[in-house]
């Protein structure tokens, strides 16, 4: 079935499909930053739709399934599309690349991997692992305010990174206490019972609890 | 250093049972390493030999191409009446010009295709086959997104799978698969790049390879003007259009240039090789004397052309090109462009720093000496971009490239098609044998 996009532009015809449906969805409608290509039900991994368009470490994100999930991103990764083939340095700018290797860029790809922190339902934020993972090719949205402070509204979030072993969990501990601080819009109060409940998770490690705040508040 | 496990059991001291066996020359073997290894030592040695006789040659060709440089009028008129076995080019813009290639323009898209395919196998399910072709479209100089993709195409039908040419009706072979892929390839070439004109591009079309139907010599004439029609429209459709296209030969082993200067060591000043009165069946009738004549012009005990043989004229232009610079042009003479027209094919060799390369363009474009130059200067910076080799060309392989894993899952994912549909799935003994062979 053919679009208005498609037949306006002569060369739809020798392009992918998939391109051709990234075209028809590059609408405002269409906010996804990227798109789940494997799931369990700790984590996932998702395509970012763009090159070097994942969200931030540490970000919240909000996976679109049967029931929302949500997820903190703790790796972020760009590599070639295809495993025989890897980059080499040119000795050029991105800019120069762009003008003169513009195949390149298609040859690369930006993934991301948030682990799984909870879901929503009618209720609201629910601080526990979804009954079932995230279904392959859903698309991932960056979380509003709103939804990052509903769903830090308890310390549950902090306790599930640092019970993560494969994650760095103190860096992402940091970037996710930044972010909501931020959504909290530097509320003390909150600050501050994030910060007894932090030191009550640490047990007696004052080291890093301190090396925890300190940065988080950098 | 520590050496991963696995490499220890590679070819070595620590071989594995397996490739002990494979090797080891045993009853059974199915490729005797050992007893090749033998004949691979003795190939090598007469290259050797060949090699130091080759440096002769090559320096006399290098000697008879700067010889005719000032006087290629005579050359030319000498091609032009001798009778010779050997494709001649045509010399059309002397020899004696190596034009260095200008910048490329800053905004021009470079189009290329190619192909691949799964051919018909009768011992399979079914004997469809299947024709891959990868589309390139890059854009310089405007920062906008290329176009990279593949559309393959499945061939299942009775008229498919059938052709009927001459009057014989005949299962599809490699052959006819191999034609119908290069007609595809230049006909979405033609496509694509009008499209892309279409878009507002500025465009050059890259074709892999000869644009000369050499195959098509010999075949049955419908198949031969089925063929030939096809390209000759998309070949008017780009010269309506001003669209240039080249095609691009990677390490050409032609030798219309060396042939030209074989010619001129002829010392008969008509040729007819048919008549060459060198060869000993040609002197029936001659006598004594003119015999001894004869065999006094003798090279190596050779006919006096024969010098050169075995050079090609990449090996010469690489005497005679610096990186960047162009031969001159020639006009080919093969057969079957007499049915090509105005499009008659022209080529060029390119010393694109990495190697010496052929570029072949149609008659319209060697003729027009912006069009001619905008080829010269693509190629070789697409050459550069590429490593060697022109990047629009490498990256349309890449998209249309059938490995054997993709065709072990093609047929796979056939027969799983036809179970789930009720369908019987029969392949045949042959072909189940060759995956279950028992002892």
């Amino acid at each position: 079935m053919s679009t208005i996009g498609e037949s306006s532009n002569p060369l739809s015809r020798f392009m992918s499909d998939e391109s051709n449906a990234i075209n028809a969805s590059s609408g405002p409608e269409r906010s996804h930053v990227g798109e789940v290509v494997e799931s369990s039900t700790t984590e996932l991994v998702a395509e970012a739709r763009q090159l070097h368009g994942a969200p931030s470490f540490g970000q919240f994100v909000r996976v679109d399934s049967e029931v929302p999930i949500v997820g903190i991103v703790f790796n972020v990764f760009t590599h070639s599309i295809e495993p025989n083939r890897r980059p080499t340095a040119y000795g050029k700018t991105e800019d120069e690349l762009r003008l003169e290797q513009p195949q390149i860029f298609e040859l690369l790809r930006t993934e991301f991997q948030a682990l799984v922190i909870g879901y929503l339902d009618e209720m609201g934020p629910v601080q526990i692992l979804p009954p079932q993972p995230a279904r392959i090719h859903s698309f991932v949205h960056v979380c509003s305010e709103d939804q990052i402070r509903a769903f830090t509204h308890t310390d549950d979030y902090m306790r599930c990174i640092l019970n993560t072993v494969k994650v760095p969990t103190d860096e992402l501990l940091i970037a996710a206490l930044r972010q909501t601080m931020r959504a909290h819009g530097g509320d003390r109060a909150y600050l501050v019972r994030m910060g007894k409940e932090l030191s009550r998770l640490l047990g007696d490690d004052y080291d890093r609890l301190s090396s925890i705040v300190r940065r988080a508040a950098y | 250093m520590l050496v991963p496990r696995r490499k220890r059991h590679g070819i070595g001291r620590g071989r594995s049972r397996v490739l002990r066996k494979a090797v080891g020359g045993k009853k059974g073997a199915m490729l005797d390493l050992f007893a090749v290894k033998n004949q691979i030592d003795e190939m090598v040695a007469d290259e050797c030999r060949a090699q130091e006789d080759f440096r002769e040659k090559l320096e006399m060709a290098v000697q008879a191409y700067r010889g005719w440089q000032a006087d290629w009028q005579t050359l030319a008129e000498k091609i032009a009446r001798s009778r010779t076995s050997w494709l001649m080019p045509g010399i059309v813009e002397g020899l004696d010009v190596t034009p260095t290639c200008l910048q490329r323009p800053e905004k021009i898209s470079i189009a290329a295709t190619d192909g691949s395919q799964i051919f018909p196998d009768r011992h399979e399910i079914s004997s469809c086959f299947l024709i891959n072709i990868g589309y390139i479209l890059l854009h310089y100089g405007t920062g906008e997104k290329p176009l990279m993709s593949s559309k393959p195409t499945l061939y299942y039908r009775e008229e498919e799978i059938f052709e009927e040419w001459d009057g014989r009706r005949v299962f599809v072979n490699r052959e006819l698969v191999g034609t119908k892929r290069g007609l595809m390839e230049f006909s979405e070439l033609a496509a694509l790049s009008l499209a892309a004109q279409e878009a507002g591009h500025s465009v050059l079309a890259c074709s892999d390879g000869t644009l000369i139907q050499w195959s098509l010599e010999g075949k049955p004439h419908d198949f031969k003007d089925y063929v030939l029609g096809e390209t000759m429209r998309d070949f008017d459709a780009l010269e309506k259009a001003g669209l240039p296209v080249c095609g691009y030969i990677s390490h050409p082993g032609s030798q219309d240039v060396i042939n030209a200067l074989k010619l001129g060591l002829c010392p008969q000043d008509t040729a007819d090789c048919d008549r060459c009165p060198w060869r000993p069946e040609n002197q029936l009738g001659c006598s004594s004397e003119e015999k001894e004549v004869l065999q006094a012009q003798l090279w190596n005990g050779r006919v006096p052309c024969s010098p050169l043989d075995g050079i090609s004229d990449a090996v010469l232009m690489r005497q005679i090109l610096k990186p960047g610079q162009r031969s001159p042009v020639f006009r080919s003479s093969s057969k079957i462009l007499e049915s090509y027209g105005r499009h008659w094919i022209h080529f060029f060799y390119v010393h694109v720093g990495q190697e010496i390369g052929r570029v072949e363009v149609p008659e319209w474009v060697a003729q027009d000496e912006s069009m001619l130059e905008l080829v010269h200067a693509c190629i070789c910076d697409q050459a550069e971009k590429g490593q060697g080799y022109p990047v629009a060309l490498s990256e349309a392989h890449e998209r249309a490239v059938v490995r054997s894993a993709d065709r072990e899952s093609f047929y796979r994912f056939l027969r799983d098609t036809y179970v789930k549909n009720d369908m019987r799935a029969h392949i045949s003994t042959k072909s189940f044998k060759k995956r279950h062979v028992g002892i």
